[in-house]
């Protein structure tokens, strides 16, 4: 039989007021080895406490108390290891390039789906002119129309870091919702994917129209490999996470959803220092004519080379000894 | 204390072999929560805006005068605060942004563990979908929907959000207030009584603590009704020397409640 539930907290309670007393000091600083024991000691006992609690007393407020101490004490005690510094390095040379690899496919339709988009676009504005009234957005046809790029104009009156700002919040953001879209059933990303395309195609096509391919070309080659390289890694990334909630294999879709969230969001996590990159040569180096055509191209081509580069070499070599293991378990959980 | 309508939780078996059931943050407290945290940012930027108002007169003027890096890294660093905020905060302050710590409540893993850097950098990138199409419609109404109310992100990331509640044990341990006044009235055939099960004691406990507070008529009869309920075995005679005062009253709940067997 057990005792009256006040005696049972009377003769409990100094454990209890101990251990939630350590685990505020475990959460403003360090604990001692001594005093990790103690934590140790003092979390098992509350534990066997909660059990009789469980089991004696139901429903009472001290049944709940403990099972909010216990919840705070596991947090504390069963930690997932602390992503580090030494972990950050450990991601670009080795994690972030391998995750890429091993999701080949799914960048390969997120490029696949952009090119569609570009062909669509241009493909539009070049059979029916006046398709550009619906495609390309009104400023810029303005000035198409009247033989300049719209890149001139805002160089002369705004500073080009302006233009460099606000280009690569722009950048950030289609980046983001590429891949946080994947959640509406993948159709984001595919969204995301072929609108920009299709912009880019059509605004491309008016230019080629218009007499001004060179313009156009001066001004998309220095970032243009790098950036739609990152913004199709993205919408891989949104794929992924689409697809594990149409096809999740033999796993709960909850389950598939998270597992396969968490190697997505590595892509995206990976490609946010080169989005950074790249948006200060978008906004120092495009626009304008401080640096000539080719020298733009010649920079353009050798940033998105050095950029694949790193995404297939890097990390390539003892990634076969250190993930063995591991790929082939998460392959064989997701057969299909 | 009668077991109410099961609130949802989550339950987490740990390695000790016994199960904890942490309850789940509602859409209410979520909303206040993220309420803090907006304010704080805005706040933040209004400062930092009249803060540089007060060094530099001519803000635009220097604005435009800054060297194009700077301002450049100024604007990305904005939309950083933006995005980073909230996953530095989760990942330092163990799953509280500021806001969240106001609420007391906490993101943490589905298992019960806390969140680590990519369970909160998804959760908070979703927050794009999630905020879609104004104010975190999609988020809310995908809250509303779910058992646990979590909103996408939190169903990609795997995570839920707990509730800390503030639980007082003191009502157990407490003595009488005045035990030397009260003290007199022996417990009337506390020998024969049988012990009072959990589902009692939480009742004459949570009774006692709020009796100083409610009518007298009220604390009387309420009073009255636990004596029954409790101290069926008591003769008329002592039921009405118990019954005479609310002091006695409450001194004959206080040690049935507390009673060894």
């Amino acid at each position: 039989m057990a005792v009256p539930l006040p005696t049972f907290v009377t003769r409990r309670r100094p454990d209890w007021d101990a251990l939630q007393a350590l685990l505020t000091r475990q959460r403003t600083g360090r604990l001692g080895l001594t005093e990790l024991r103690t934590l140790d000691t003092l979390y098992r006992r509350a534990a066997a406490d909660l059990a009789q609690a469980q089991t004696f007393y139901p429903g009472t407020d001290a049944h709940r108390f403990l099972n909010q101490l216990c919840g705070q004490a596991y947090g504390a005690i069963y930690q997932p290891p602390r992503e580090r510094w030494a972990s950050t390095r450990d991601f670009f040379r080795r994690d972030f390039p391998a995750t890429l690899r091993r999701e080949a496919r799914f960048v390969g339709v997120s490029a696949g789906l952009l090119v569609l988009g570009l062909l669509l676009g241009a493909l539009v504005v070049t059979l029916e002119p006046r398709g550009a009234e619906l495609l390309v957005p009104e400023g810029v046809r303005r000035y198409v129309a009247q033989g300049r790029m719209w890149t001139d104009d805002l160089l002369s009156v705004a500073p080009p870091n302006a233009v460099a700002s606000g280009i690569a919040t722009n950048n950030l953001t289609v980046t983001l919702f590429a891949f946080a879209s994947g959640i509406l059933l993948g159709v984001g990303p595919i969204f995301t994917l072929v609108n920009n395309g299709v912009l880019i195609g059509a605004v491309g096509a008016l230019c080629f129209r218009e007499g001004m391919t060179a313009g156009f070309l001066d001004f998309i080659a220095a970032h243009g490999p790098v950036e739609l390289s990152i913004i199709v890694i993205a919408g891989g990334a949104g794929l992924m996470v689409g697809q594990a909630l149409i096809d999740p294999g033999e796993l709960p879709r909850a389950q598939a959803l998270q597992a396969r969230g968490r190697e997505a969001v590595k892509l995206v996590v990976g490609c946010a220092p080169f989005l950074a990159g790249i948006g200060m040569v978008e906004g120092f180096i495009s626009p304008g004519h401080l640096f000539p055509t080719w020298a733009k191209v010649g920079l353009g081509l050798s940033l998105g080379a050095l950029f694949w580069l790193y995404l297939l070499r890097a990390g390539r070599t003892d990634a076969g000894v250190a993930r063995v293991g591991e790929p082939d378990a998460i392959a064989s959980s997701r057969l299909r | 204390m009668t077991p109410s309508a099961p609130a949802p939780h989550v339950d987490v078996a740990t390695p000790e072999r016994v199960a904890l059931s942490l309850p789940v943050a509602g859409i209410g407290y979520r909303c206040l929560a993220w309420l803090v945290d907006a304010s704080l940012l805005f706040f933040f930027w209004v400062a930092l805006y009249f803060v540089i108002t007060l060094l530099v007169s001519d803000v635009l003027g220097a604005f435009q005068a800054l060297s194009g890096l700077t301002q450049t890294l100024l604007a990305v660093g904005l939309f950083a605060t933006q995005w980073l905020y909230w996953t530095l905060a989760e990942v330092f302050f163990h799953g509280q942004t500021p806001g969240k710590r106001v609420m007391r409540i906490r993101v943490v893993r589905e298992d019960g563990s806390p969140v680590g850097f990519y369970e909160s950098a998804v959760r908070n990138l979703c927050r794009a979908v999630d905020f879609l199409p104004v104010l975190y419609a999609t988020g809310c109404i995908t809250m509303l929907l779910d058992s646990r109310h979590r909103r996408l992100g939190d169903l990609l990331a795997g995570t839920v959000l707990v509730r800390e509640e503030a639980i007082d044990l003191d009502k157990y341990t407490q003595g009488p207030p005045d035990e030397a006044a009260s003290g007199t009235a022996p417990a009337p055939g506390s020998a024969v009584q049988r012990p009072l099960d959990a589902e009692d004691v939480e009742l004459v406990l949570a009774f006692l603590a709020r009796a100083p507070g409610l009518e007298p008529e009220v604390r009387q009869r309420l009073g009255a009704r636990l004596v029954d309920r409790v101290g069926a075995s008591l003769t008329d005679e002592e039921r009405a020397r118990v019954l005479q005062s609310p002091d006695a009253t409450e001194a004959f709940l206080r040690t049935r409640a507390k009673a060894a067997h």
